[in-house]
């Protein structure tokens, strides 16, 4: 009878301890919208980087998986008798597939002193639009300096201070490559993270296609070039329409919006028109035209100017110089914080680095086979401040300066990434998952203890 | 107090393994060999608590608890430690309770089992200790292909907690019942 007991009791406990492995990491991480959370499938995507320069251009070539190419960011669909807006933000993926894929570069001369070490993590400041505690006026990206206090999204350093930092090259370059507002114009958006994620001077590569005073869009297709005046709803969705037809509205190819025209319920017609950028914010071209989509992976090579003229809206590159860079993309109709970002990557410039720039005579690079493996991963709510906080047990190394990537891997930090997220029911489950493993072990040695008495009292 | 803790853990470590060798030597030898081990048992087991609880009070000195209990690596460092020294402390309690009679019949192989489990609890939190301070050893891909990511907070959901709550009260009923059949 013992003997059965011992058996019995040792079967419930052997087998509780099977469910928690089995069960263990359930019933916490889930998408929750109402708190800007969504939860990619995948947690890491590998980027391919080459780099090469002349004499005076700068070329850098990205290669990524994506399953389909993003080449629409928002649109306007007629339906009823009127124009409807689809592909707004939402967390995570927009359902209907829509908001264009992107590539971004962040480059420093070493100015910005944390960014070697840390890459993207120190842009994220307190407050970021789309953070579950953002702020109630959109906050994006900004360089720690650029606040009095860390955490404070809204305790501005003075203008004085601002114009110091910013001569001293305390701001970070942003190569930002557009798939549906600014590739079709075969530019890069040129940015810049100081005080915010802000455009470099000049004109923008897209504007917004519609005429409040006239409640109508402003821009539909040449049906005499392109073959039609809109674009088709149910084409967009079964993604059919490729980067051969015209599937951008560009500013002088697009002919004013006609309202006489026989819309019909379906026509869809993009709520961005693109232009070529102007001044400093055009400083970065898409060498071939336009990245091209093909196979399941974009290829996309930017050029930029070495010197550009702009050297507080870039970063200027030399011969022989040494930088600092990271990468991020959007994909899977993305946008906003649901991007893959990397660690930061020393960059050479016909010198050995992380990434090698490689020298060549002539106007575009020939390049062989040797890339740059990065692997990007999702960042999830990690800000700068939390990461020099007591919440992170590192906060120590990075005072002493230890570089992320000596502590973390790619893959580490998404999975932290996601824990942070839901940091407070994690703490909880953890504590319960604790103290009910301590009290399973003492009730099995309640239930030893009985058994093998009785064992000895027989 | 990272250092003193780390200089702590090697007792209760040396300790506990030890003790599982005497178990698992006593369980399958009732010769001298195997009584000799068993009377060396309860010092190793007594022992290794002790140093054990003291290594775990200054574990929980070298970060805040707002730190421990904030980063998925302290968490999980944090609950396999209490679980070693409840297991290890669990042996103990029966060793010295039922002294050489904890051999009889089946209680022996049980003994076995409880110190394995507390061998690889213990081998889990020395290796989530050495990750802790950038030690890294190929233990955590072992540990993720049998299905936990060490980068991640290891925690049963909801259920799964109620299902360990309602063993535990059979495991404690199944022991009064083994009471009041022996009176």
């Amino acid at each position: 009878m013992n003997t059965i007991k011992l058996l019995g009791a040792t079967a419930l406990f052997a087998g509780t301890l099977v469910v928690s492995w089995i069960t263990h990491g359930g019933g916490v991480v889930s998408d929750d919208p109402a708190r800007n959370i969504a939860i990619p499938e995948t947690l890491t995507v590998p980027l391919q980087v080459q780099a090469a320069y002349n004499a005076d251009t700068m070329f850098f070539r990205y290669r990524w998986p994506a399953e389909r190419p993003g080449i629409f960011h928002d649109m306007m669909l007629f339906t009823d008798g009127a124009w409807v807006n689809k592909g707004g933000a939402v967390p995570g993926s927009q359902p209907d597939g829509l908001h264009e894929d992107r590539v971004a570069m962040m480059l420093d001369d070493g100015s910005v002193p944390e960014f070697s070490r840390y890459g993207g993590y120190i842009t994220i400041g307190q407050g970021l639009a789309t953070l579950t505690d953002e702020a109630p006026e959109e906050v994006t990206k900004y360089l720690p300096m650029t606040r009095n206090t860390l955490g404070q999204w809204d305790d501005m350093a003075p203008d004085s201070v601002q114009a110091n930092l910013r001569s001293a090259g305390y701001f970070l370059d942003l190569w930002h490559w557009r798939g549906g507002r600014s590739n079709p114009v075969g530019a890069a958006d040129d940015q810049n993270i100081a005080t915010g994620r802000d455009g470099d001077a000049g004109g923008s590569s897209y504007g917004t296609n519609w005429d409040r005073d006239l409640n109508q869009p402003k821009f539909m297709f040449d049906e005499a070039t392109a073959g039609y005046a809109a674009l088709k709803w149910d084409d967009v969705m079964a993604g059919t329409i490729t980067q051969d037809q015209t599937y951008a509205l560009i500013s002088g190819q697009a002919v004013a919006y006609d309202p006489a025209h026989v819309w019909q319920e379906g026509d869809v017609l993009p709520r961005r028109f693109v232009r070529t950028p102007t001044e400093s914010r055009a400083d970065i071209a898409v060498v071939g035209g336009q990245g091209r989509w093909a196979d399941g992976f974009w290829d996309v090579t930017l050029s930029r100017a070495l010197d550009t003229g702009h050297p507080e809206d870039d970063k200027i590159l030399r011969d022989h110089g040494s930088y600092d860079v990271a990468f991020a993309i959007h994909r899977n109709a993305t946008g906003a914080r649901w991007h893959y970002v990397s660690l930061p990557f020393s960059l050479g410039l016909g010198h050995e680095a992380d990434i090698v720039a490689t020298p060549f005579v002539g106007r575009t690079p020939t390049w062989g086979d040797t890339w740059t493996d990065v692997t990007l991963f999702y960042p999830g709510q990690v800000t700068w401040p939390m990461l020099n906080s007591d919440m992170h047990a590192g906060a120590g190394s990075i005072a002493q300066g230890i570089p992320v990537a000596a502590r973390h891997s790619p893959e580490q930090l998404a999975n932290y990434g996601i824990e942070v997220e839901f940091r407070q029911q994690i703490r909880r489950q953890w504590m319960l998952t604790l103290l009910a493993g301590v009290v399973l072990i003492a009730a099995f040695g309640v239930a030893l203890n009985a058994t093998i008495s009785n064992q000895k009292g027989a | 107090m990272a250092a003193y803790h780390v200089v702590m853990v090697h007792f209760p470590i040396a300790l506990w393994m030890i003790a599982s060798l005497c178990i698992f030597i006593r369980a399958l030898d009732s010769g001298p060999l195997g009584q000799a081990m068993d009377r060396a048992l309860p010092v190793f087991l007594v022992l290794g608590v002790l140093a054990g609880a003291l290594a775990y009070l200054l574990g929980t000195q070298v970060w805040p608890w707002q730190t421990l209990s904030s980063t998925p690596m302290g968490r999980n460092h944090m609950l396999v430690a209490s679980w070693s020294l409840a297991y290890f402390a669990l042996l103990a309690v029966i060793r010295v309770l039922h002294g050489a009679d904890m051999w009889n019949g089946m209680a022996r192989w049980v003994m076995v089992l409880l110190s394995g489990i507390g061998v690889v609890l213990v081998g889990i939190t020395g290796t989530l200790g050495g990750h802790l301070v950038g030690n890294y050893t190929e233990v955590g891909e072992i540990l993720r292909l049998l299905g936990w990511e060490i980068y991640t907070t290891f925690y049963v959901p909801d259920m799964t907690l109620y299902i360990i709550a309602a063993v535990s009260v059979v495991l404690v009923a199944l022991g009064f019942l083994g009471r009041r059949t022996r009176a």
